[in-house]
């Protein structure tokens, strides 16, 4: 049983389908939950969060279904996509108003939020008002009402949307460390290489379907249809190209610069012949070999057709 | 362990009664109950000046003024409009700011989010509306043909309640306007100044299903006659006891309650990114 | 050439006169809200009293004994009045979330970067609201003098009473136009479309109240004019030629219904921009 389990579930809205038959299982630790705009992940976040009810089929967050059930917000929190807050209220009033509807005193609730804004380094502002944050703080602060109550499933819509590239790598070391300290973080986002940043276990959706669910790497070496694109920046490029035709599984090669690009359908052997190459020397110096396409943006690129 | 309905609306209600009483919205209610003491205010002035009544006609008592205004201005106007707005708000102006989604991903019933902001809005309102009361009544009064200010503060004090009962009545039925649709604000006034007129003015029970049946049987001032309508009123008034008005008004506070949370328990909220 | 660029081309076709493209947001407006179903009804409910007043018109016409019902000067007066309650529905629906629908968006910074003058913006924006206003006024108003005319089969009482088709022409543009203006200057005013609604509706029927404290004060109608309502009536008293129904005289109404279209004209000239200047 995984942290949120989904049989069959389904969601629509009059005539237009938002999530269509999924099942799934996310695990415990950080998963990435990706997809076009308009895929479905925040119809998926809303029926995890209790938002939504499913139309069709069930949805079960940390074993228990999450409709109707208040219970649950104990061990979940939720940081929402919408940049919408009680403008007057300064961050520390925010969060500490906030968890006090967990039940906690005032003396407590105090506590709790300080220790929260401390958590996302805004406890330099804390006391000023919402409306005077910049859009990084806004999304931190949002992040601390989700964990102040220090549950163990954190849901996060598009956290570093606005966000500058320092603080977006500010956040995104905070995630993974929340991640270690052994919550399960579900986080979503349109932005291929700050989940890849983040998290190899992905979660792809596309139209309301679920395209993929995984580790990266594997579901990249699954696409068998899609040959792999091997960057190798050479010396003697042409001898290597001469070398490489031989081979039955490279499928297509072209030259670029110093390099030469191959396209094989069976990496793994590939990999092994270019490493004795390199090793050998016979046909000069290897400089670099990469793989463009053994990340999230060609998994992407391939699953999701327009 | 899961805060009982009463704490967590207790809650919602600190969370919410300043962000009530800030809002754009206390303008508005500033505005709508400095009225009558303006009114007032303004009545004292002309009497003073001798502008206010002619000479070839008696000068109305001041009593009578105040009773006027009280079913004129508070029971007709400013007790059901202050019901629409800030009722249909209640669930509303957090859908409408986004905000909703931070209370229902609380561990707390949904429907103490309901019934801690209906509680905010009968403090807010009560706070500001009851004052405003006072001060007519001690403004007014004395005017014209000027009855003993202690011989009528009985009935000041029967407004008073009857005024809050009226507050907590329209609240509640529109917390529930407000939960359940989606142009609240049409329907409430649709309500308040259409059907309600217009039912009390029908013969047999359809009166009953109105809030003001049962408020303007607790109102110890005379009807107004202003014009063929009041006349009408006049005319087809069935006034309950006070008993009855007063189970009824709880009926109707507790029934449209019930129904906002109700409501907001089953209803999914999808709030425009 | 033999290859032809498939790239980006300038329109060449013709162009709409400048200064009427106002009628694109009115045409967008009026298709928004006849796309509603909501919006349909209240439009159906408000042409009721037309049907109420046609048939009471082919029976005063057609049966002898309901003679006393005819039809008479007074009557398309009393229909323009009691047409008043949709007036006000139909001004809150349509008219609150005008501009301030448009200010919760951030549209009018996108509105106003087009071809387009604030005059313009707020010209068409009003011609909605006026449209439907109109169209629960004076269309069915005219046509119960057509519906008189066709079921009378003469047209006597036409002749009788010419000043029918002026009176409720003007009455009904005047009263379209100052509502309009009213509603729009409100709307220019917040992000809120229920705001708006409220506090016009708040406006409205706190005039008519502290009226008739005032009258029960100063036992006679000489200060009608400080409800909006009473100063169209008023006029339109006068227009329909019945006996006016307060003492003030008309001259005061219709200056108060000036200044109130002039107060709102300033409003919306300080309101309607694409920018906030913050000197």
């Amino acid at each position: 049983m995984g942290i949120v389990d989904a049989h069959h579930l389904s969601k629509w809205y009059g005539q237009v389908i938002g999530l269509n038959d999924v099942t799934l299982s996310v695990p415990p630790g950080i998963t990435g939950l990706l997809g076009p705009n308009g895929a479905g992940k925040s119809t998926f976040m809303k029926l995890m969060t209790g938002q939504l009810k499913p139309s069709q089929g069930a949805i079960t967050v940390l074993g228990e279904p999450i409709w109707g059930n208040p219970a649950l917000y104990f061990r979940i929190g939720f940081c929402p996509e919408q940049d919408a807050f009680y403008e007057r209220m300064t961050g520390l009033e925010w969060v500490t108003a906030l968890v006090r509807l967990n039940g906690v005193d005032e003396a407590e609730a105090d506590r709790l939020a300080r220790g929260a804004l401390d958590l996302v380094e805004l406890t330099a502002v804390g006391d000023k008002k919402i409306g005077a944050y910049s859009k990084g703080m806004r999304q931190r602060v949002k992040m601390a009402q989700a964990l102040v109550h220090d549950p163990e499933l954190v849901v996060l819509d598009e956290p570093l949307s606005g966000m500058d590239p320092l603080v977006r790598r500010k956040t995104i070391r905070m995630i993974k460390e929340w991640g270690r300290q052994g919550k399960s973080i579900i986080v979503s986002s349109h932005i291929l290489h700050e989940i890849e940043a983040m998290t190899a276990n992905i979660l792809l959706i596309s139209q309301g379907r679920i395209l993929a669910e995984g580790d990266v790497h594997q579901i990249r070496e699954l696409i068998d249809e899609h040959p792999h694109t091997v960057h190798i920046r050479a010396e003697r490029t042409r001898a290597l190209a001469r070398e490489f035709l031989a081979y039955d599984d490279v499928l297509s090669l072209k030259f670029e610069d110093d390099a030469v690009v191959v396209e094989t359908g069976r990496p793994d052997v590939f990999y092994a012949r270019l490493t004795e190459l390199a090793a050998s020397g016979e046909l000069g110096v290897i400089h670099e070999v990469t793989s463009p396409d053994d990340n999230l943006q060609a998994v992407f690129r391939y699953l999701v057709k327009p | 362990m899961q805060p009982s309905l009463w704490s967590s609306a207790v809650r919602i209600f600190d969370l919410s009664l300043g962000q009530m009483l800030w809002s754009r919205r206390s303008v508005f209610l500033g505005l709508v109950v400095g009225g009558p003491v303006v009114l007032a205010v303004a009545l004292r002035l002309a009497e003073a000046s001798g502008l206010l009544f002619t000479l070839d006609r008696p000068r109305p008592a001041g009593a009578m003024l105040y009773g006027m205004m009280i079913w004129l201005i508070y029971v007709r106007f400013i007790v059901p409009v202050l019901g629409v707005f800030y009722g249909t708000s209640l669930i509303a102006d957090e859908i409408e700011d986004r905000t909703l989604t931070y209370l229902f991903t609380r561990p707390i019933q949904r429907a103490a989010v309901i019934v801690g902001k209906y509680l905010a809005y009968l403090v807010c309102t009560g706070l500001l509306l009851l004052p405003s009361v006072v001060i007519v009544f001690f403004l007014v009064v004395p005017l014209g043909r000027g009855a003993a200010i202690a011989g009528l503060f009985p009935a000041l004090l029967t407004d008073l309640g009857m005024l809050g009962l009226g507050l907590a009545a329209y609240g509640a039925v529109f917390a529930f306007v407000g939960a359940r649709l989606k142009r609240p604000l049409l329907v409430g006034l649709l309500f308040a100044l259409g059907w309600e007129p217009a039912a009390l003015l029908a013969p047999g029970y359809l009166k009953r299903l109105t809030v003001a049946y049962y408020l303007q049987a607790l109102i110890a001032h005379e009807m107004p006659q202003d014009g063929l309508r009041g006349a009408f009123l006049q005319a087809f008034r069935e006034v309950p006891s006070l008993g009855t008005s007063l189970v009824g008004l709880a009926v109707i506070v507790g029934v449209g309650l019930w129904l906002a949370g109700r409501t907001v328990e089953r209803r999914e909220y999808v709030l425009e990114q | 050439m033999p290859i032809h660029d498939q790239g980006y081309r300038r329109y060449t076709g013709t162009r709409m006169p400048r200064g009427r493209t106002w009628a694109v947001i009115t045409t967008a407006g009026l298709r928004t809200l006849l796309a509603q179903r909501q919006f349909l009804a209240l439009l159906l409910l408000s042409w009721l009293p037309f049907v109420v007043r046609a048939v009471q018109i082919y029976a005063a016409a057609n049966l002898p004994q309901m003679a006393f019902i005819a039809p008479t000067a007074e009557t398309f007066r009393q229909f323009l009045d009691q047409q008043d309650v949709f007036v006000f529905f139909v001004t809150v629906y349509v008219g609150a979330g005008l501009i301030a629908n448009d200010r919760r968006g951030n549209a009018l910074q996108i509105y106003l970067s087009k071809p387009l003058s604030r005059a313009e913006y707020v010209f068409g924006k009003m011609a909605i609201l006026m449209a439907f206003l109109l169209l629960v006024t004076w269309v069915p108003g005219m046509l119960l003098l057509f519906v008189q005319v066709s079921f009378a089969g003469s047209f006597d009482f036409l002749l009788d009473n010419l000043h029918l088709f002026p009176a409720i022409t003007l009455f009904s543009f005047v009263q379209a136009a100052a509502v309009s203006a009213a509603m729009l200057a409100l709307s220019s005013l917040s992000n809120s479309s229920r705001f708006v609604g409220i506090i016009y509706a708040g406006l409205m029927f706190f005039s008519f109240a502290l009226f008739g404290v005032l009258r029960a004060a100063t036992g006679g109608s000489s200060l009608s004019w400080v409800a909006f309502g009473n100063n169209l009536a008023q006029i339109g008293d006068v227009m329909f030629r019945v006996p006016p129904r307060f003492s003030t005289p008309w001259g005061v109404s219709l200056a108060v219904i000036v200044a109130l279209m002039a107060v709102s004209a300033f409003i919306l000239e300080r309101r309607v921009r694409g920018v906030e200047v913050i000197a």
